[in-house]
């Protein structure tokens, strides 16, 4: 009995049934906001222990060389240095690749980029460590460095990681009918080149740990990571350690945008080496120019496409081959690339698709995690292409997307069947309407005056969860207190996203319908269950799932308790505002704190875990077909333009974003996520540029020469159009929100000034000069 | 907690008057006068500068006062961008002055940062510069051996260098009231719309009688090693009708008056491209803030 109704899909199900709710779907206020505001909110940095050393990076300035030594004994003459710490001093396994084992902590034998940590100097006081650092002298062999991946993808005189044999890290494809016979149907066909650049996260807080050596030889690490249990597993890994030895505290985290995905793990553990050697607290924060010139960056792109269309204004092929450029380590390239390949069509049908993607090594800072993960670039590539067939079909390019939109019942380019939450044909059609799109598509873009509007639309989609049958999962524990009020446990980390003091507690007060400041979040530890990570658009979608399934399965417990009690059915007990009543007789009811009272004298369970792990289907790598994610997000996104042809300088002056994400649990959450997304999305495609020089080398490694928007570069950013899709996993039905607005902006933007231009736009970033020698060449 | 960042140990002196400072600058080697220390502190942790001493002006009264006089506006090198930008005077009679300083940082640098210290960093980009050429601005420079004034011009002498003596600061800007109807108008062109160092910035005055352009006043910042004075195309303009083919064939000559340089901001090609383009706007600008539209 117990079992069935606490069986996880059975309270999913009954949830995502819930037609009239209580806080779920409300703008609430996110329980931070007042510590945030005030300062109260405590971040890494406030957190300062007794006997803590101060930590500094050392930093290689060669691109690629054998490794022959690091001589210290300068900078330990320094007063108050205390000691360094190197590959050498790493306990257990010097490996912290991701999706492959080719990455060290520290390096051994080999420097493969400009600015890679070595080491760390370790001193009582910052000033100390900062000035010894100037004292360390690298010895190294100097060898010659790959920085093209086009280069690198032919040499194999070269190779950045020997035992590979050659400088490509990972391949992906996708078959899917036959491209030749799609082409040779097709009476339209478009080829073009598109490229995308290194974007740099500039979280506000840059990378740290803070390592602190315990008793029993425990370690406690403050860090910055986007998953405490990832963490926990790496410094156990390089300590040599049980996992139960590593406790991971995340504090609030100073924004992350999937750059601490990859990178915060390894400076826990690059923090954690340190304490274990010396057996004191040791906090590492890296400079702003230490951590752009070493935390790895967005995919840079090369993407050839070629696309075909009938006259009718089907899609009937894509040919694509998106190379990579995944700097020094493959760190998350290859799953990345996974993304980027099953992606490359956009939300369309498209019978024949041939998609090859390569991840090439060079000796460049690498390549990793950042909001989209993939897909802003083949979104740019791909939206471009769609563009171009709609021009020389003669077609509205809505009304051509309209023509090949993804609905339900459709097949992806991986072969997989959408049966249902596929809201993007209605979202694009809704945003249509609301930005006039039929009168500002014609009436812009005649190609005369000095400024000129353009009006661009680009669809997109983002898998949610992990690809193909990789496994994913939600956790969490909830446990309702004598008092009745709630602790709930979770993995999600709050990095300014708001999942755990938003959404999480609006889905704990519906579910046991009690006011949400009875509900304390506890979030971000590895204390809590492995929830998986804060990334992939996750936090309130497969992140709350857990949340959702601990609560609902003491709602259980606790309207059997109440039926006995008010003399009903279980299914007709009514808990609200604190108040459990029968559905049709609210005057008879008892109090929150009574029913609690009752459970714990009665010998109730009050507490409960909320695992749940998706249903997934077969994947076939050789030809990339068969099942990809469990559900996709959808978003279409319309920009409006203006360029000044005489300076070449680009003001997007207003977008409409239109997002088929499930149910919205929280709607100013999801605005402010957003909108910050349109600004980094914005950046990518007008300004943002890591650029590197013929010595591997960051160029612009600080605030002044790397540029992002600033308030005043915003465009205005319309209400956004909710097609609420629901995802059948989902709590309440709620897919993904946080990477979806950035996806479709450089394609946006991008298909807009290519309209306002009459001239396609194929590399990013739309900077003033590459618009006006864009225009110039003619 | 500061733990990013090493800024050298330096001696931090602050003398209380104008009189004491100049007495100690006299006798003090291997020191930088510090006023808003925008510029300054972030040249120390890169280590652009390694000095001894720390001579803090900032708060220096005698340095810090915007005279409104019958003829010209006298201007204490430590009064902050900020303080200029609220100035009523400034906006009204200098308003070419006015959009530099509007363009230039954030409130919270503004309010730090003075116009003195913006002109003794001399750097090459330097946004207050450009105005203060067309204004043909004076500065005092001030020692224990008195006061000279030199021209904004021969002010700046190369990147980070400036006219300066080793015992001497920059004690005031004094700018002449434009005569006439004078139109001025300040044209940035950064990598993004605020906040943002500039790839060209153009300043314009002009006075214009009967339709023809009787003074023309140009210049530019981050084209050259210095602000520069656009020369070839003012001596194209003046005696000339005010006209758009007048205008835009002049502003080709801007080529002749700069040296640009590629860098992570711009290419050089870029810049000159720019400098013509700007050129015309700003002088196009100027007119139309006394109501001359040419055509």
């Amino acid at each position: 009995m117990t079992s069935s109704i606490e069986d996880p899909f059975y309270l999913l199900e009954k949830w995502l049934k819930v037609k009239e709710f209580i806080v779920v779907g409300k703008s609430v206020r996110r329980a931070d906001a007042i510590d945030k505001v005030t300062g109260k909110a405590r971040f890494l940095e406030d957190y300062v222990v007794p006997n803590m050393l101060y930590a500094k990076p050392i930093l290689s300035d060669v691109p690629h060389a054998l490794l022959k030594g690091v001589v210290t004994d300068e900078a330990l003459k320094i007063p108050k240095v205390i000691d360094v710490v190197t590959a050498k001093d790493i306990p257990g396994e010097n490996q912290v690749g991701y999706a492959l084992p080719d990455q060290p902590l520290f390096p051994e034998k080999k420097i493969r980029f400009h600015g890679e940590p070595l080491g760390l100097i370790l001193a009582e006081e910052p000033e100390k460590a900062l000035e010894a650092v100037k004292h360390v002298k690298v010895v190294y062999e100097e060898l010659p460095a790959l920085l093209d991946p086009l280069d690198a993808m032919r040499r194999t005189d070269v190779l950045v990681h020997d035992e590979l044999g050659n400088n490509i890290a990972f391949r992906t494809k996708v078959r899917k009918g036959d491209v030749e016979v799609g082409f040779s149907k097709s009476d339209v066909i478009v080829e073009n080149t598109y490229r995308t650049q290194h974007q740099e996260h500039v979280y506000l807080e840059t990378e740290g740990a803070l390592a602190i050596p315990e008793e029993q030889g425990r370690m406690t690490i403050i860090s910055c990571a986007q998953y405490p249990h990832l963490a926990q597993a790496i410094v156990a890994k390089v300590l040599g350690v049980p996992r139960t030895k590593v406790r991971i505290v995340q504090p609030f985290i100073g924004g992350a945008f999937g750059g601490k995905d990859d990178i915060g793990p390894i400076v826990a553990a690059q923090a954690a080496v340190a304490a274990y050697k010396v057996g004191r607290p040791v906090m590492l924060i890296y400079s702003r120019e230490d951590s752009i010139r070493s935390h790895p960056k967005r995919e840079a792109s090369i993407i050839k496409y070629k696309s075909g269309a009938s006259r009718d204004g089907k899609l009937m092929a894509i040919e694509v081959e998106i190379i990579m450029d995944t700097g020094a380590y493959a760190n998350r390239g290859p799953f990345i690339l996974w993304r980027a390949t099953m992606h490359a069509s956009g939300p369309y049908e498209v019978p024949h698709a041939k998609v090859d993607g390569y991840c090439v090594y060079t000796n460049k800072v690498y390549q990793g995690s950042f909001r989209g993960f993939g897909n802003p670039d083949i979104q740019f590539a791909a939206e471009a292409q769609m563009d171009e067939l709609a021009r020389k079909l003669g077609m509205d390019p809505v009304e051509f997307r309209l023509k090949n939109v993804l609905k339900p019942g459709s097949y992806t380019i991986t072969n997989q069947k959408l049966n249902h939450s596929v809201g993007v044909g209605e979202a694009l059609r809704l945003v249509a309407l609301k930005a006039d799109w039929s009168r500002k598509y014609g009436e812009y873009g005649k190609g005369v005056g000095r400024f000129r509007r353009g009006i661009g639309v680009a669809c997109a989609w983002h898998g949610i969860s992990t690809s193909r049958g990789v496994p994913d999962w939600s956790n969490a524990i909830v446990k309702i207190e004598k008092d009745g009020s709630v602790h709930v446990f979770t993995g999600i980390v709050e990095m300014g996203q708001g999942s755990p003091t938003t959404s999480h507690i609006q889905i704990v007060s519906e579910v046991l319908g009690i006011p949400t400041d009875l509900i304390n979040m506890y979030h971000g530890s590895s204390d809590a269950p492995d929830t998986g990570a804060t990334h992939a658009s996750r936090g309130t979608s497969i992140g709350a799932i857990g949340v959702l399934v601990a609560a609902a399965k003491l709602r259980e417990r606790l309207n059997k308790l109440a039926s006995e009690v008010l003399g009903c059915k279980p299914n007709d007990v009514v808990i609200k505002e604190g108040k459990a009543f029968p559905k049709d007789n609210p005057e008879k009811f008892v109090e929150w704190k009574e029913l609690i009272k009752l459970a714990y004298e009665r010998g109730v369970e009050m507490s409960a875990t909320g695992y749940f792990f998706l249903p997934k289907g077969a994947f076939d790598h050789e030809r990339g077909q068969g099942f990809a994610y469990p559900a996709f997000s959808y978003i279409v996104m319309i920009a409006e333009v203006e360029v000044d042809t005489e300076t070449g300088m680009v003001r997007v002056l207003k977008v409409w974003p239109a997002l088929a994400a499930g149910k919205i649990i929280n709607p100013l959450a999801v605005e402010g996520q957003v909108e910050g997304a349109i600004a980094q999305g914005l950046g990518l495609a007008i300004m943002e540029k890591v650029e590197i020089g013929p010595r591997g080398e960051v160029l612009n490694p600080n605030l002044t020469d790397y540029v992002v928007p600033t308030t005043t570069d915003m465009p205005e950013v319309e209400k956004p159009i909710y097609v609420e899709d629901f995802f059948r996993y989902g709590p309440f039905g709620a897919k993904g929100v946080g990477e979806m607005a950035l996806i479709p902006m450089p394609a946006a933007v991008a298909n807009a000034v290519s309209h306002a231009l009459g001239k396609r736009v194929t590399e990013l970033p739309l900077t003033p000069e590459r618009v006006y020698f864009m225009i110039k060449k003619g | 907690m500061v733990i990013y960042y090493l800024i050298p140990k330096v001696n931090y002196l602050r003398p209380k008057t104008k009189e004491e400072c100049l007495k100690l600058i006299n006798e003090l080697r291997d020191f930088k006068v510090l006023a808003g220390g925008t510029d300054l502190v972030v040249d120390l942790k890169i280590g652009r500068f390694r000095v001894k001493n720390l001579v803090d002006i900032s708060r220096l009264p005698e340095l810090r006062f915007i005279k409104n006089e019958e003829r010209q506006l006298r201007i204490g090198a430590c009064v902050t961008l900020q303080e200029l930008l609220e100035s009523k005077v400034v906006k009204e009679k200098l308003p070419v002055l006015y959009e530099a300083i509007d363009s230039m940082a954030s409130w919270q640098i503004r309010n730090l940062a003075t116009i003195g210290g913006n002109l003794c960093n001399a750097s090459p980009a330097a946004d207050t510069a450009p105005p203060l050429y067309v204004l043909n601005a004076k500065l005092v420079l001030e020692s224990v051996n008195g006061a000279r004034v030199v021209n904004v011009e021969e002010f700046f002498l190369g990147p980070r260098k400036t006219a300066l003596k080793p015992n001497e600061i920059l004690t005031e800007i004094i700018i002449p009231y434009p005569q006439g109807k004078a139109g001025m108008k300040f044209i940035k062109l950064g990598r993004r719309t605020s906040f943002t160092l500039s790839v060209v910035a153009v300043a314009a005055l002009v006075n214009v009688e009967d339709r023809v352009f009787k003074d023309v006043r140009i210049a530019l910042n981050s084209v050259a090693p210095t602000p520069v004075r656009a020369r070839s195309v003012e001596s194209r303009l003046v005696g000339k009708e005010v006209s758009l083919s007048n205008i835009y064939e002049a502003s080709k000559y801007v080529l002749n008056d700069i040296k640009p340089i590629s860098d992570v901001r711009a290419s050089a090609e870029y810049r000159r491209e720019m400098s013509i383009v700007l050129t015309k706007d700003a002088i196009i600008g100027a007119l139309n803030s006394i109501g001359i539209t040419p055509s």
